[in-house]
């Protein structure tokens, strides 16, 4: 499983499972050979191996990539065999392989974390945002993709609705698919990969505002990303090394009223 | 899923210092950077560990990181700041395990610190104290990645193992290897392979793939982008997610587990070519919807190929298959062991089972110290069993009659006994539980 959600309203915690097609969700403290409350899958869904999802709370919907190149969106509690509300993909959209997904209910947007394997390290990885309501394959409403983002093979994104901000994993290497190929991290120093945090209306070839990114950080592969606004903390795992850190970056959460996000 | 609590966490506490970027935007080691540990390691070990296994970086020949463009201009917060807190486990976690008892070594895969193991067959740790391992291999040079299983050569002396969900790579190292080496052969394998049999008799190795749901059979000696001789493939076959795998050359029988996970496509053609990572097989499949089958161990006959029916299966409540992982077959006693890993048991079936049957022999129970098993192997010579825990840092040895609550004749440490086991392999999401102050992690 790449992906995980909790919910705080409902106390539910929601997981893809790829291998099996599926989406489940389980009590909150569910542990052990707990059973699911809810199996969403089946042919009439559309699901075929899930890497990531989301639920939106406020709108009590639950987003879910399909496995199949898009973004597939249903009532918060569907389950069994049920075709989706809303779908998104297609060439206009430029969803390809998508590795995290989030939701602004204040901005009323969906973001998707894209990737666009092209062989190697090089890509064309982009967060797309897209408005919440959108189906069929529009054109998202905003792209960070380029050279200067530093965007390179992207995971988990996390979004802080309250501050505007965008929080997403960035391996910034390629996952060696060849057996000629170099071996990638974490035997290369110079492309171990970070936290970037943009803004949520950030567009184009920019710069993240903020970054946990270096060797004193511990980071190699970053592959997932959640905050605890409460306690100001940043968690990453990390799926080469294997571990989980905890960040205190206090200016990641500060924000004066109407002032722009933090950086900048 | 495995839950991980704060609460019972916490390996290694780093102090926080807020760094920037200095003024050229490049990120240099900290200088001043020190550690308080709490751990039941002490310090010393387990810094010198955390250093071997590349996740402390104090090398001071390490060049200097870059920036992208543009970023030493921008007005970017944050920067190379040490965490406050590390959830991670130093040791190596015991995977699968394969035994020459000729040689009286015994080999492990880690995938949590990608590396391959040997140990004296007959070493027994004393006390609470772990083993010293005869050889390890790891480091930038082997390529390993996130290995599944491991297993032998015997007549050439050499070790297979294969990457799983990162790498995609088969890689042979002889016996005697030891530390940072290159391998001896690398070989493609298909995105998300698991397990590895070979076959003397036929000369080859089968190589089971999760998410296709396919079995692929190579010449032993394969390298390179060398094809597969044969792939198994397709809804007849009733692959369901297969793992552990044995390719049987005197009965010319392969034996499959399955978890019995089908993803949302139809399988592909079982005449398709096995499917590289970016590639495709052919078209995409209809979808067919995901299904949560049964586990099962499927049989087919060893030079099948395609869309074949298994010519017996196990598979029912009766079996208490439950995540099955590795599994090896004995065929002087014709019996079949399966690290069970959903209840952590070792069940035994009959060569020659089929259907909904109960298993002829257990190992369970809180005696066996059995704890989320992931591979089991036969040695036949010194009649034994071996069981390497993935929950906790022990192998455990039995009477290869075994069966019940009974204690093992040996136990192999890898860590100080107490040590914790994280648990983590290629984890790629978080989430924090905000009712009970805890951080979910899916494996």
């Amino acid at each position: 499983m790449h992906g995980i959600f909790y919910d705080d309203i409902h106390d539910e915690i929601v997981v893809p499972v790829a291998l099996a097609g599926a989406v489940l969700t389980l009590p909150g403290d569910a542990a052990g050979d707990a059973p699911p409350k809810r199996i969403l899958q089946g042919p009439k869904t559309g699901i075929v191996q899930p890497d990531t999802i989301y639920v939106d709370l406020k709108n009590d919907e639950l987003i879910v990539e399909s496995g199949d190149n898009a973004v597939l969106v249903f009532p918060r509690t569907a389950e069994g065999d049920v075709a989706p509300s809303r779908r998104i993909g297609g060439p206009n959209s430029g969803i390809d392989n998508i590795y995290g997904l989030a939701a602004d209910s204040k901005r009323d947007c969906i973001i998707v974390a894209n990737r666009v394997e092209s062989g190697g390290r090089a890509s064309d990885d982009a967060i797309l945002v897209f408005n919440r309501t959108d189906t069929g394959d529009p054109k998202p409403r905003t792209k960070i993709a380029g050279p200067h983002t530093g965007i390179i093979k992207i995971r988990q994104v996390f979004v802080d609705e309250e501050r505007g901000l965008i929080f997403a994993t960035i391996k910034n290497n390629f996952e060696a698919y060849n057996y000629a190929d170099p071996r990638p991290s974490p035997w290369d120093p110079d492309k171990t990969g970070f936290i970037g945090v943009w803004g949520i209306d950030d567009n184009g070839d920019v710069p993240p505002r903020g970054v946990i990114k270096g060797p004193a950080t511990g980071l190699v592969w970053p592959a997932g990303v959640a905050i605890n606004a409460k306690h100001h903390e940043i968690y990453a795992i990390d799926s080469v090394s294997n571990a989980l850190f905890t960040f205190k970056m206090p200016e990641f959460f500060v924000k004066a009223p109407g002032s722009p996000p933090p950086g900048r | 899923m495995r839950r991980v609590s704060l609460a019972i966490v916490g390996l290694l506490m780093l102090v926080n210092s807020s760094r920037t970027p200095d003024a050229d935007g490049a990120l240099c080691p900290l200088p001043d950077r020190k550690a308080s540990i709490t751990s039941p390691i002490n310090e010393a070990t387990l810094l010198a560990l955390e250093r071997e296994n590349g996740c402390l970086e104090d090398d001071a020949d390490t060049p200097p990181e870059s920036w992208p463009p543009g970023w030493k201009t921008a007005n970017i917060s944050g920067g190379d700041v040490p965490p406050v807190r590390v959830v991670s486990d130093p040791y190596p976690t015991l995977h699968s395990v394969v035994v020459d008892s000729e040689r009286d070594k015994v080999f492990f895969s880690d995938p949590n610190r990608h590396a391959l193991w040997s140990y004296d067959r007959r070493a027994a740790s004393r006390d609470r104290r772990e083993v010293e391992p005869l050889t390890g291999i790891r480091g930038p040079s082997t390529g390993m990645m996130f290995i599944a299983a491991v297993t032998l050569d015997r007549d050439k002396q050499e070790i297979y193992t294969v990457d799983n969900d990162i790498g995609d790579r088969l890689m042979v190292f002889p016996y005697d290897a030891d530390g940072n080496v290159k391998p001896k052969r690398v070989l493609d394998v298909p995105h998300q392979a698991w397990g590895i049999s070979i076959s003397d008799e036929r000369n080859e190795f089968a190589v089971t793939v999760e998410a296709p749901r396919e079995i692929v059979i190579y010449r032993k000696g394969a390298e390179g982008h060398d094809a597969p001789l044969r792939t198994i493939r397709g809804p007849k076959t009733q692959l369901g997610d297969p793992h552990g795998v044995f390719l049987d050359g005197q009965s010319n029988e392969l034996i499959v587990a399955n978890h019995g996970n089908h993803g949302g496509r139809a399988p592909a053609p079982g005449d398709a070519p096995a499917r590289q990572r970016g590639a495709r097989v052919a078209e995409n499949q209809p979808i067919a919807g995901g299904q949560f089958d049964e586990p099962s161990i499927t049989v087919y006959p060893a030079a099948a190929t395609g869309d074949v029916a298994p010519i017996r299966q196990i598979q029912g409540d009766k079996t208490g298959l439950n995540w099955p992982m590795a599994l090896d077959v004995d065929r002087t006693r014709n019996e079949i062991a399966v690290a069970n890993d959903g209840d952590s048991s070792i069940r035994l079936f009959r060569r020659t089972d089929t259907g909904n049957v109960a298993p002829v022999r257990v190992i369970k129970g809180p005696r066996t110290l059995i704890n989320g098993p992931m591979g089991v192997a036969y040695d036949l010579k010194n009649s034994e069993i071996w069981v390497a825990n993935y929950g906790d840092h022990t192998a455990l040895v039995f009477p290869i009659t075994g069966t019940g609550n009974i204690a093992p004749k040996r136990i192999l440490r890898n860590a100080p006994a107490g040590s914790p086991t994280v648990g983590f392999g290629n984890p790629g999401a978080v989430a924090y539980d905000s009712k009970r102050d805890e951080i979910l992690v899916p494996n």
